[in-house]
């Protein structure tokens, strides 16, 4: 400190004799102490209003999703509908919230809606016991049909396509890593040749699972039907033949899109055109 | 050779064959034993056995006018044995009715005379029949005209029809066996106001038309009229090409031909016909005509039944479930078969007649037909229903027809099918007991249904609980930060194989000074073993074997042998005192043997030095 008091002291000296008198205004003892002094007022006062404003930002999702259980629990269920539709506008899924604006669509009887928010809820964590409850509550209510699923398809929903495919992953740098150090190394040893095959097929098989359930029954294709007395056709036309009636919450399966018409997979192993506004793809 | 010996091989054993064969024999046989006035009937002689024979070339009997029309010979080879007939051929005209007995007729053959058996030809009198229906052959024309050889018939079962109705229709085209006939263009039914199916040929025979003998194919179709009125169906009309002689320029008298023995109006009486050969015949396309036939069609009635789908004909109806018992939003397959005779093309599925808590597929449908045309047949729907709510029995399935015959709408109604369904909501009070109510009044309305539906289970609670951090449904491996993560295990990947690479050349380096070193090593050891050597080329070289000696021995710290010294040495292989002094000595004379000139000392160095300098580096070893 003393040595700062110092140089401040001994640069006006300085700055007079090379006759940058500009410099030496700025770079004078007062001019440098106001610069300190607004610095020390300055920093902490952008860090709290920057604290406050992130705060706030935070917490306003939460004073939200607050209001909207509240016009829940007040059965003012359209009010609430439209708050949780709010935080999902601004980005804010959770599996949670999902699950609740599921529950204000059930109490509203708009079962189809029901439906698509808890297989939201469930597609952001597939282990949630309430949403899976609700689900069955409500598909029982609307009648609604699901997809049949492939027996592979069954067999490989042991775990998500998330965990396929970090397993996937971890495999691959493990096989790979046991490659290296058999081309690096004089002796090659059967275990890590064993152990290279091993995680190549961890590898395929988490790959394979990965394909099969993204483009199974629960893939990034699947859609609920919301609309009511929905009937998929044999065309894209409202006087086309009927395939099947659709119960509002019924499960699909888009292969394709034709203006506004989707070309669906549907229960009971049929395929037909239903309008592209009765049904929404579960995944945003 | 080979052929010449065959050939005498098959002379002989027919020779053989023939002096065994049996002795002449003689039959006689009516093609019909009777018949009527004017329809003649063939009698053939046949005498088997070897040699000619002589038929009797006139049979006289009161009442029979009989002409000998030919004869054809036979000779057949069995089992190395053969034999041989003629066949002699008359036909007899009854020329009035009555039991007539053809007698013996002596047959000479092979040197022997043979006698036929009795026949008894019964004549029966056709009424309304006389000569002078028969046109004389003064009247007739001597060209052949080919619509005698060949016509057709167009038969139609039914004179009035209904608009829809399926019809059968029977064309028949008769052909002259001996005209060889080659159909152009098939037969086709002309005419406006109707449609017909494709015409399938049902068979071919033969038949004895007005006492001639033609061949017969015939076909069958189904017309449908499209409206209603009074038409002509008809006439069939068909292209065939026939043999007939070849016509003459002017009229001649003509032989007699064996197929008009009795002066009748035969236009095969031409003697082309008789012997072909003698006189080339033409082909001739002639144009095959029937007689046109009205057909009356009658409009519907009005007033058809709902389940109606333009049926016409007559039709049962059996229906069955699979499986009977079901979960509510089950499939149930319901069979339907429409059996009978009919429009078939018309026949649609059954139809429910109360869909209310069912929820019906589009049918599928197959026709197996019974004929060649289709009139007849089971046509077999299969409709999927689904119980959208408990139920006892399926809905009643309705099927409507108009039966021609009765001139009246049928309603068919399936049995009922009692089935059980399980889960969903309550069984609605249906009136599947009562199958024989009608449909409208056996249904509940839905809002007592609702009134009677189970509570559903309520939904659980909501959960207040938000986490902070946001989710996707996006899928990890479509994310930036999972293929950043993946960086890092590359680059220790990398990193893992620079190191190893790394190291293999350094060991690659340090191998290659190694060997160096051992290959200078063994050439100095060599260099010493020689005795040609001076003092100073010998103690240079034994100095330098030992500094290599010390830089292999510690290989690991890369000691250079140029810096290697007495001291380093000694110290590297661990010299006792004594050795250690050789050493020194070795070196001190081996530095003043390189830097004190060449001609200080002896010339040669001694066997005993050399020994002792050898047993020395020898002795390097660590």
């Amino acid at each position: 400190m003393r040595r700062l008091r110092s140089v401040l002291e001994h640069r006006p000296v300085a700055c007079a004799a090379r006759g940058d008198s500009l410099r030496c205004v700025r770079s004078s003892p007062e001019s440098i102490r106001g610069r300190a002094h607004r610095l020390k007022v300055y920093v902490p006062l952008c860090t709290l209003v920057s604290i406050f404003f992130i705060s706030s930002a935070i917490a306003q999702p939460d004073a939200d999703f607050a209001k909207a259980n509240q016009e829940y629990a007040q059965r003012h269920f359209k009010e609430a509908i439209s708050d949780y539709e709010a935080l999902i506008r601004d980005g804010q899924w959770s599996a949670n919230v999902f699950y609740d604006l599921g529950n204000a669509y059930f109490r509203a009887r708009d079962f189809g809606r029901a439906i698509l928010s808890y297989e939201r809820a469930l597609a952001l964590e597939r282990h949630h016991p309430e949403a899976t409850a609700n689900l069955q509550i409500a598909r029982d209510e609307a009648g609604a049909l699901e997809l049949q699923r492939s027996w592979p398809e069954r067999y490989m929903q042991f775990a998500s396509v998330n965990q396929h495919s970090v397993a996937a992953a971890v495999a691959f740098w493990v096989a790979a890593f046991c490659l290296a150090g058999l081309i690096f190394t004089r002796r090659r040893a059967a275990a890590m040749v064993g152990l290279l095959v091993v995680m190549l097929l961890v590898f395929a098989g988490s790959i394979f699972a990965v394909w099969q359930l993204e483009r199974g029954s629960k893939g990034d294709a699947l859609a609920i039907v919301t609309g009511k007395n929905v009937q998929a056709r044999l065309a894209t036309a409202d006087t086309a033949n009927a395939v099947l009636a659709l119960p509002p919450g019924s499960e699909v399966k888009i292969l394709s899109t034709r203006g506004d018409w989707i070309y669906a997979v549907l229960p009971k192993n049929l395929q037909g055109w239903i309008p592209a506004k009765d049904a929404e793809q579960v995944r945003l | 050779m080979g052929r010449t010996f065959l050939i005498g091989i098959t002379a002989a054993i027919l020779a053989a064959s023939s002096a065994f064969a049996d002795s002449p024999s003689v039959t006689a046989v009516l093609s019909n034993s009777e018949t009527v006035v004017g329809e003649t009937v063939e009698l053939q002689i046949k005498v088997t056995g070897p040699g000619d024979a002589s038929p009797p070339e006139e049979i006289s009997i009161d009442g029979l006018e009989i002409h000998a029309t030919g004869q054809s010979r036979q000779f057949e080879i069995h089992n190395f044995s053969t034999s041989s007939s003629v066949t002699y051929n008359y036909t007899i005209l009854p020329l009035r009715a009555g039991k007539f007995i053809i007698p013996p007729q002596i047959v000479r053959a092979g040197g022997s005379l043979l006698r036929t058996p009795e026949l008894t030809l019964n004549v029966a009198d056709v009424p309304g029949r006389s000569s002078a229906a028969r046109p004389s052959r003064g009247t007739q024309s001597q060209s052949v005209r080919p619509g005698d050889l060949v016509f057709a018939e167009l038969i139609v079962p039914k004179k009035t029809a209904y608009v829809g109705e399926i019809v059968p229709v029977q064309i028949r085209m008769a052909f002259d066996p001996r005209v060889r006939p080659r159909l152009i263009e098939p037969p086709e039914i002309t005419g406006q106001g109707f449609t017909a199916q494709k015409l399938q040929e049902s068979g071919q025979n033969s038949e004895t038309i007005n006492g001639r003998p033609y061949d017969v194919v015939t076909y069958k179709t189904a017309i449908t009229a499209a409206h209603a009125g009074k038409f002509e169906l008809g006439p069939v009309k068909a292209k065939a090409q026939v043999l007939v002689p070849r016509a003459r320029n002017a009229p001649r008298p003509r032989s007699r031909s064996p197929f008009d023995l009795f002066d009748l109006d035969d236009p095969f009486s031409d003697p082309f016909f008789s012997n072909p050969f003698a006189q080339m015949g033409e082909r001739r396309e002639v144009e095959i005509k029937s007689e046109p036939v009205a057909l009356e069609v009658k409009p519907l009635p009005p007033n058809a039944p709902p389940s109606f789908s333009g049926a016409i004909g007559n039709f049962t109806m059996s229906t069955d479930a699979n499986p009977t018992s079901v979960q509510v939003g089950d499939p149930i397959a319901v069979t339907t078969a429409v059996s009978g005779r009919g429009n078939f093309d018309r026949v649609n599925a059954p139809v429910v007649e109360d869909e209310r808590g069912w929820h019906k597929y589009p049918p599928s449908s197959k026709f197996k037909q019974d004929d060649e045309v289709g009139i007849s047949g089971t046509k077999t729907f299969e409709t999927v229903l689904s119980p959208n709510e408990k139920k006892q029995s399926l809905p009643l399935l309705a099927f409507s027809y108009f039966d021609p015959v009765k001139e009246q709408y049928v309603t068919l109604r399936s049995e009922p099918v009692a089935i059980s369904v399980q889960g969903g909501a309550a069984p609605a009070n249906v009136a599947a007991a009562q199958p024989a109510s009608s449909p409208a009044a056996t249904v509940t309305r839905p809002a007592s249904a609702a009134q009677i539906t189970a509570k559903p289970q309520d939904i659980l609670y909501q959960l207040t609980e938000r986490p902070r951090a946001t989710e996707s449904f996006a899928p990890i491996y479509t994310r930036r930060v999972f293929w950043g993560t993946q960086g890092i295990p590359l680059l220790a990947l990398i990193g893992f194989a620079v190191w190893k690479i790394r190291g293999a050349r350094i060991n690659n380096r340090q191998a290659q000074r190694t060997a160096a070193l051992h290959h200078e090593a063994a050439e100095l050891m060599h260099n010493l073993r020689r005795k040609d050597a001076s003092p100073r080329e010998y103690y240079a070289e034994a100095s330098r074997v030992v500094r290599v000696k010390t830089a292999l021995a510690s290989v690991g710290r890369g000691i250079d042998p140029n810096v290697v010294d007495a001291e380093t040495a000694a110290d590297t292989f661990k010299l006792n005192s004594n050795e250690r002094d050789r050493l020194r000595r070795l070196f001190e004379q081996s530095d003043e043997w390189q830097y004190s000139g060449a001609h200080n000392g002896p010339g040669e160095i001694s066997p005993e030095n050399r020994r002792d300098v050898l047993e020395l580096i020898d002795n390097l070893r660590v």
